[in-house]
């Protein structure tokens, strides 16, 4: 697994475990098939942390696994600090969670649910029925029956009933299914700013790229294995990117880049010139292009580094897409 | 912003401190709070289709069978009897409370043992962090709080509607005698009345009188005149009387069982009883359920079991299968149906007018019906407990 760096805990969280969930050789099996596969898996508190990978990864399995809802056959984990099985209702008394599709007694109403779930939960969770509600934009409909919501009405109720115990981590497994693209946007700031909160929010998906905009750092799962994990920004650091150079005459100046090292290839299009930088080329690479062509009588009208996206570099990572084997 | 490697192990750290009001979050209890059990019984009650399902046969059926009665017996008293009446509890409370009250129960029960897992709420509700076991013992308040008294306002009206609408007369084997009389005022009854009994009533010994009873109803053991027959010299009254002294006598049983009204005494037991098996079905369904994660199978597991099952493995022991028949519960049940009540699947009760097919004794019947509850009930229990959400 590759190290790279997370960020460390404030110092008010100092007491508890830096970590909101932390798992070590974590390992669930049905049958022959390894779905959860040793996993060592770091989320530290306070970001929104997405969870990413191709179907059948083993994405929801873990999730499960962390929340009680199946057994792990081998590993250990802990949540907010609190090692599970073991203390397993303390930890969920501080965490809410959405499982696959949010679903519910569709004969009640969205109230009717969240009353249900929070008599579950400790007795100041039943005061926190309406404010959950509107929190998530749906309180105008509150008192209509679950059977005529939409799914992206369902997904909302399940985000309340996430807020009913007034969480310290939430755990949503693809909050973005069945949302239009304002109700994406409206899930992004809701999930933004229970992060501004202080809160931790993990966040499984497989839309890149709202996991890009919403999350501060990600772990990308394969096969069961987690197989990188850290802060995005450092993740694509790491990572190959693109300068495109419009210019006065693209054919001489790629032919003046095509022999210098870091060039790795370089196309000339109807939109200039294209040059793909190595993986680990720093910035100052740029300038030196820049510096190449002007003293070459070459003028340079634009340079635009173009990083690439989560999207690529979660193709470029996982071996199941883009590059099977 | 501040780094640390993904490698580091954290040192351990003691478990976080509780919050405020942690004290009063019973959370890991297997007990089920009041609101969890509150809410529990809102979702079963709010199930439209189930509920006019559960009132229609603990209530419906048996005031719109009352309310035919009553209208028919206003209209034309002659051809209809009195709607209420002894006979009339008997019938329903036997015939129709107690088997279709288990089935309806048991259908709750399912119902409340399937409906979370099958609804998607079951994720939900063990992701709030309450002991899974606590969420299965929620459903047995709230289950019972919503049919013991749908059963007891199902049995108030045939109660009520037996007592009021009560015939003024008893009809016993086609002859009107006046009810609650003793064994000797009944014989003094049937030397005054020597005639209608020896007609009517039914007798197994000799005969000594002749009573030309011509092509009467009753059908009882005097002497039958054939058209165009030889008709038997008569007795004499003093004979005749003598005889139906000894018919009184023999039928004197029978009598004591019928009344004009059911007592407040049996009415108490009857309710009480079909309350309790109504009860054993609910918490049957509710482990069944469970165990299985569905409703539709169980529902037809268990109607199977009270109208066929039941019924054919009652009437009459069978070599070697005998304790398998003592293990039925509705058997078991039936070991506690009041006296004077019909037998309900023809198996032995206290005192009843039934007749007594598979019997066990009352230390069997308390064990077979504690057996079916807890058998169930764990395993239902350990299901919840156990399963992959």
């Amino acid at each position: 697994m590759t190290t790279t760096t997370l960020p460390a805990p404030s110092d008010d969280q100092s007491i508890e475990s830096q970590w909101a969930v932390e798992t070590h050789g974590l390992t669930k099996r049905f049958k022959d098939n390894v779905a959860v596969d040793g996993v060592e898996l770091l989320v530290p508190r306070g970001c929104a942390f997405g969870y990413l990978g191709p179907n059948g990864a083993g994405k929801t399995t873990l999730i499960r696994v962390l929340l009680g809802l199946t057994h792990a056959d081998a590993g250990t984990m802990s949540l907010l600090g609190y090692p599970v099985p073991k203390h397993r209702d303390r930890a969920l008394a501080r965490m809410g969670a959405i499982v696959d599709e949010p679903r519910f007694h569709a004969h009640l109403t969205g109230r009717q649910n969240l009353e249900i779930l929070a008599a579950a939960r400790e007795p100041a969770a039943r005061t926190r029925v309406d404010v959950s509600l509107e929190r998530v934009g749906i309180a105008h409909r509150a008192d209509d029956r679950v059977s005529k919501y939409s799914m992206g009405m369902r997904q909302r109720l399940g985000v309340a009933a996430c807020l009913l115990g007034d969480p310290q981590l939430l755990i949503l497994d693809e909050p973005m299914n069945g949302l239009d693209p304002a109700g994406m946007l409206e899930m992004r700031e809701m999930i933004q700013s229970l992060v501004a909160e202080g809160r931790t929010v993990v966040l499984s998906s497989h839309l890149l790229d709202e996991v890009e905009r919403t999350c501060d750092a990600v772990a990308i799962v394969d096969h069961g294995k987690v197989i990188r994990q850290g802060p995005i920004a450092e993740l694509l650091a790491g990572s190959a990117f693109v300068l495109q150079i419009d210019c006065s005459t693209p054919e001489r100046a790629g032919s003046l880049l095509a022999g210098t090292p870091w060039g790795a290839a370089v196309e000339v299009g109807g939109d200039g010139l294209r040059v793909d930088l190595a993986a680990g080329t720093g910035r100052e690479v740029v300038a030196e292009v820049n510096r190449l062509l002007v003293e070459g009588g070459i003028s340079v009208y634009r340079l635009q580094e173009i990083h690439a996206s989560l999207e690529s570099w979660f193709l470029e990572v996982t071996t199941r897409l883009g590059d099977p084997q | 912003m501040t780094t640390s490697t993904v490698t580091a192990t954290p040192a351990p750290n003691p478990l976080p401190p509780e919050p405020d009001g942690a004290a009063r979050d019973h959370r890991g209890s297997w007990l089920p709070n009041g609101a969890m059990i509150t809410t529990r019984i809102m979702e079963l009650r709010k199930r439209r289709g189930l509920v006019i399902a559960l009132v229609f046969v603990n209530i419906g059926v048996p005031t719109l069978f009352l309310a035919v009665r009553l209208l028919a017996h206003a209209v034309s008293p002659h051809s209809y009897g009195p709607a209420g009446g002894y006979d009339i509890f008997s019938t329903l409370v036997a015939g129709v409370m107690f088997i279709f009250g288990f089935i309806v129960a048991a259908t709750l029960g399912c119902t409340a043992g399937s409906v979370d897992l099958t609804e998607g709420m079951f994720r939900h509700l063990v992701v709030t962090g309450r002991s899974r076991l606590a969420l299965y013992l929620a459903r047995i308040p709230a289950g019972l709080a919503i049919i013991v008294p749908l059963v007891a306002v199902g049995f108030t009206i045939v109660c009520a509607v037996c007592v009021f609408a009560a015939p003024t007369q008893l009809d016993y084997q086609g002859v009107t005698v006046p009810p609650g009389l003793s064994h000797s005022a009944f014989e003094s009854w049937a030397g005054d009345h020597a005639d209608e009994v020896i007609c009517n009533f039914n007798y197994n010994g000799p005969m000594f009188a002749n009573v030309p009873c011509g092509n009467g109803p009753g059908g009882g053991p005097g002497v039958q005149v054939a058209p165009g027959g030889a008709v038997p010299q008569p007795t004499s009254p003093a004979t005749n009387r003598a005889q139906a002294i000894k018919i009184a006598d023999q039928d004197y049983t029978g009598y004591s069982g019928h009344f004009l009204s059911p007592s407040i005494s049996l009415m108490v037991k009857a309710g009480l009883w079909i309350e309790l098996y109504a009860a054993i079905g609910f918490l049957v369904g509710l482990g069944l359920a469970s165990l299985m994660g569905q409703r539709t199978v169980p529902v037809i597991l268990l109607i199977v079991l009270e109208i066929v099952l039941t019924p054919l493995l009652s009437h009459s022991p069978i070599a070697h299968l005998v304790n398998v028949q003592r293990g039925l519960v509705g058997l078991a049940a039936t070991h506690f149906e009041p006296g004077g009540l019909p037998s309900v699947f023809g198996g032995a009760h206290n005192g009843g007018p039934g007749v007594a097919a598979v019997t066990e004794s009352t230390t069997v019947a308390v064990c077979v019906i504690a057996g079916w509850i807890v058998l169930w009930t764990a395993l239902g229990a350990w299901r919840m407990v156990n399963r992959d959400a």
